[in-house]
């Protein structure tokens, strides 16, 4: 890794000696609001060439806003952005990555359909004629292949490729569009650890050949990992910005929310000896799930550990009736149970928290009230009608229960923070009191007080008799909370672990046999 | 509720009543009585087509087979009637109507076919239909008597207005009250904004857009036996295509979302009589005919243009 000098980042004007030597991109006293809501209020921060500049904060504090802001995505109300010391105003990406500013959002934008070097170079095809010259295409994609080393197939339809692999995709669409800058919001939430690991090398690795990198995270240990200088955001405004070295993540936690949090698991009851709630026996999906066989008592938490890819949602998705089982049983209360589509589990007691909230999980444009009681508005209606007063009890009981931060029940669910939208989802099925709940990744995306108030809520659901099985890329978070951990590995169960499970034990049986030897 | 969702809300009421307002004032005729009772006549069958097609758009599809479905409930509350009497023909058209409906629905949810090319497919099939039961010729109502009857019950007026404005009244306030009250209305909201999310809240897609496709059939049924009451039969011309598209255009330039998942029946009414007083108007003001059906494509792709943004897309 470079080692870039340590540098204060107030510096004044009056101290700038060139277009060089000053930093690439300095905000002064930039402002944004969305209707009333301010999103950035006076914040000012400068990033120096070269270097990881970490951003930090809860949900809302605005870090996103800052990056999208800088990218073009958001015209500030008030205030300036400099590049080079010039004051710019974009009015659109496009506009950013001209002065090479390039925004790698949360949504990945790729054309699913095409080619990874078709995306790579979309818009700024080599041409001859006016049609795409092929071969200067391939020539110029295995250049930038060269320089970073991802390995991706340059064929391959970008549709088929994994999230992380994607994420590479829209790292070398960047490059190879001259960024001098790339700010990543939140590039690592959908990848596990070993994805993770290699995208931090691939940010280190263009921060030393002269690359900015912005990175927006919520995951402390990775900014402290790779950045150089970090600033955390609260509540609109900047709390703070400085050299990486002198935070740790206690400070950062404490700089975000303005008090100290529990970063600590709830403790966990007893493994009981309850009866067993659900049974899986030999289920089998194509390849994604091989022989997968388990039981989950009353009051236990079941960790599904493994990589993207591992059958773990897959494995959920055919408890739930979500997907269609090829073979195997599924047996509740020791009762075989046959489960053709999610209404079938659901009039079961099963309940499944998605993979991601907002394409599996919530209707956006309505409201807190009609997301919680989606699943359950049969019980407040008559002849086919619903009973709005009996309806809007159970959803504003709900919402006060789960410590939903929010304006109300009629707010539009969109309107909330990442973490209050994972709670509203926990409170649609926790509205019927189900026998077995799956949570898949219940905190990708959530900050860190909302996490802990998540993780508090599955351990207390536990404690009342409620049958749990939780999936989580984290590794931490499945041993922080499970009493039992299956780890899979390409669809099949290769080891269980108990409740003090060592993680390296248990990411040796999820990366199998490569890890081990290079271990 | 945000600024913007109350734009959305108001800003169509206001501009309705916007045209009416300068229609009262530049013409002397626009505000007479049988004027106004006229519009509404006129738009009858719309109403109730754009009433159902707006729960469609909701609920995520399109259904454009709804003036063939009409084609074939008019020929055969005709021939309904014929057979067994005025009572019989308007069970025959509703049944036809609910029929194809059903079939829509069946074919496009197994199938899985895209909506827009399914229900344009089924349109031309069900044209074809028409034609077969229809020999290709007008299905009349053979007895006076029957004839006498749906023409008083349809066109007959009562407090100056035709029995088709109340029947289309009350067939958009059913279907109103229950996209907004229903469970299957909230069940439309969910597909339409969300369906694997529906989906996996335990909610049957495919059950609730082909109860969409069955409503949107009884609704063409009803504009069928419209068309019998007004003329005394039925036959394959009997509806142009462009109802179809009359039909989403009247309900987007209403409000309701062309992405699905969000819109009202109240909206279909405002859109329908937008569309109908800027016709009115302009044959009042006497404007030549073609800048009406300029105006009118302006005022669509600006109420599709005022929706995207509004939703921030």
């Amino acid at each position: 890794m470079g080692t870039t000098p340590e540098h204060d980042a107030g510096t004044s004007a009056s101290e700038r000696v060139g277009p060089a030597a000053g930093p690439l991109v300095e905000v002064r006293a930039i402002s944004k609001h969305f209707g009333g809501v301010h999103a950035l209020a006076d914040v000012s921060v400068s990033f120096e060439r070269g270097t990881v500049h970490g951003l930090v904060g809860e949900n809302g504090a605005g870090k996103s806003t800052l990056a999208k802001a800088i990218g073009g995505v958001h015209q500030p109300n008030a205030g300036e952005i400099l590049v080079d010391d010039v004051p710019v105003r974009f009015s659109s990406p496009r506009d950013a990555l001209e002065r090479g500013i390039a925004l790698i959002a949360q949504e990945i934008a790729l054309v699913p359909e095409a080619t990874v070097e078709e995306n790579i170079f979309l818009g700024v095809e080599p041409r001859r004629a006016g049609m795409v010259d092929r071969i200067a295409l391939r020539r110029a994609y295995q250049e930038l292949e060269e320089r970073v080393g991802f390995g991706l197939p340059a064929g391959e339809t970008v549709g088929r490729m994994r999230v992380a692999d994607r994420q590479k995709v829209e790292i070398m669409r960047a490059l190879a569009r001259h960024a001098r800058m790339i700010l990543m919001d939140e590039p690592t939430a959908a990848l596990t650890a070993d994805e993770t690991d290699r995208l931090l090398d691939v940010v280190r690795r263009l921060a030393a050949e002269g690359t900015t990198i912005v990175l927006v995270s919520h995951y402390l240990d990775e900014v402290l990992a790779v950045s150089e200088t970090v600033t955390v955001m609260r509540d609109a405004r900047v709390v703070r910005t400085g050299p990486a070295v002198a935070e740790t993540a206690q400070t950062l936690v404490l700089a975000m929310v303005g008090r100290e949090v529990d970063l600590t698991y709830p403790p966990k009851a007893l493994a009981p000896e309850a009866p067993v709630v659900l049974e899986a026996r030999g289920l089998c999906r194509g390849s994604a799930v091989r022989d997968v066989s388990f039981q989950v008592r009353a009051g236990e938490i079941v960790g599904l550990a493994g990589l993207v890819g591992a059958g773990r949602t897959e494995t959920a998705r055919l408890l739930f009736g979500a997907d269609r089982l090829d073979k195997g049983q599924i047996l509740l209360d020791g009762e075989p149970l046959h489960v053709h589509r999610p209404f079938d589990a659901i009039r079961h007691g099963i309940a499944m928290v998605p993979e991601s909230r907002k394409d599996e999980g919530l209707l956006l444009l309505r409201s807190i009230r009609e997301n919680i009681t989606l699943a359950t508005l049969s019980e407040h209606s008559r002849a086919g009608f619903v009973l709005r007063g009996s309806e809007g009890r159970r959803a504003r009981t709900l919402f006060d229960r789960l410590d939903v931060r929010g304006t109300g029940t009629e707010a539009t669910v969109g309107s909330l923070s990442g973490g209050n939208q994972q709670k509203v989802l926990f409170a649609r099925w926790l509205a019927q009191t189900p026998r077995l709940l799956i949570v898949d990744e219940p905190t990708r995306g959530v900050d860190v007080a909302a996490k802990g108030e998540i993780h508090r809520l599955l351990v207390e659901l536990a404690a009342g008799g409620l049958a749990l099985i939780v999936i989580s890329s984290e590794i931490e978070e499945v041993l922080g909370l499970a009493h039992r951990t299956l780890a899979l590995r390409e669809g099949r169960v290769v080891s269980e672990f108990g409740p003090n499970a060592e993680r390296e034990h248990v990411l040796h049986a999820c990366f199998g046999q490569v890890q081990e030897l290079s271990a | 509720m945000t600024m913007r969702a109350r734009a959305r809300d108001l800003g169509i009421v206001f501009f309705f009543v916007a045209i009416f307002v300068v229609l009262s004032v530049s013409t002397n005729t626009f505000l007479r009585q049988d004027n106004l009772l006229n519009i509404l006549d006129q738009s009858s069958e719309l109403l109730v087509l754009t009433a159902a097609i707006t729960v469609c758009i909701v609920a995520g599809i399109f259904d454009l087979s709804i003036a063939s479905t009409a084609t074939v409930a008019a020929i055969a509350t005709a021939g309904g009637v014929n057979v067994a009497g005025w009572p019989g023909g308007i069970v025959a058209g509703l049944g036809a109507g609910a029929a194809l409906g059903l079939f829509n629905g069946l074919a496009i949810g197994f199938s899985k076919v895209n909506s827009f090319i399914g229900t344009l497919a089924t349109s031309f099939a069900f044209k074809g239909f028409a034609i077969v039961i229809s020999g290709g010729s007008v299905v009349a109502i053979n007895d006076p008597g029957d004839r006498e009857t749906l023409a008083n019950l349809f066109t007959g007026r009562f407090l100056g207005a035709k029995g088709v404005v109340f029947f289309a009244l009350a067939f958009v306030l059913v279907v109103g009250v229950i996209l907004a009250r229903s469970v299957f209305g909230r069940h439309v909201y969910a597909v339409g904004g969300n369906a694997e999310a529906a989906r996996l809240s335990g909610v049957r897609v495919m059950k609730v857009q082909t109860l969409c496709y069955v409503l949107s059939g009884l609704a063409a049924g009803l504009a069928g036996i419209f068309y019998v009451g007004r003329y005394g039969s039925g036959a394959s011309n009997s509806f142009s295509d462009t109802y179809a598209f009359q039909a989403i255009a009247a309900a987007v330039v209403g409000g309701t979302s062309i992405f699905g998942g969000a819109g009202a029946v109240w909206r279909a009414v405002v859109g329908v009589l937008i569309l109908a007083l800027i016709g009115n108007g302009f044959n009042l003001l006497g404007i030549d005919p073609t800048y009406q059906l300029a105006a009118q494509g302006v005022l669509i792709f600006a109420a599709v243009a005022g929706d995207q943004y509004l939703r921030g897309r």
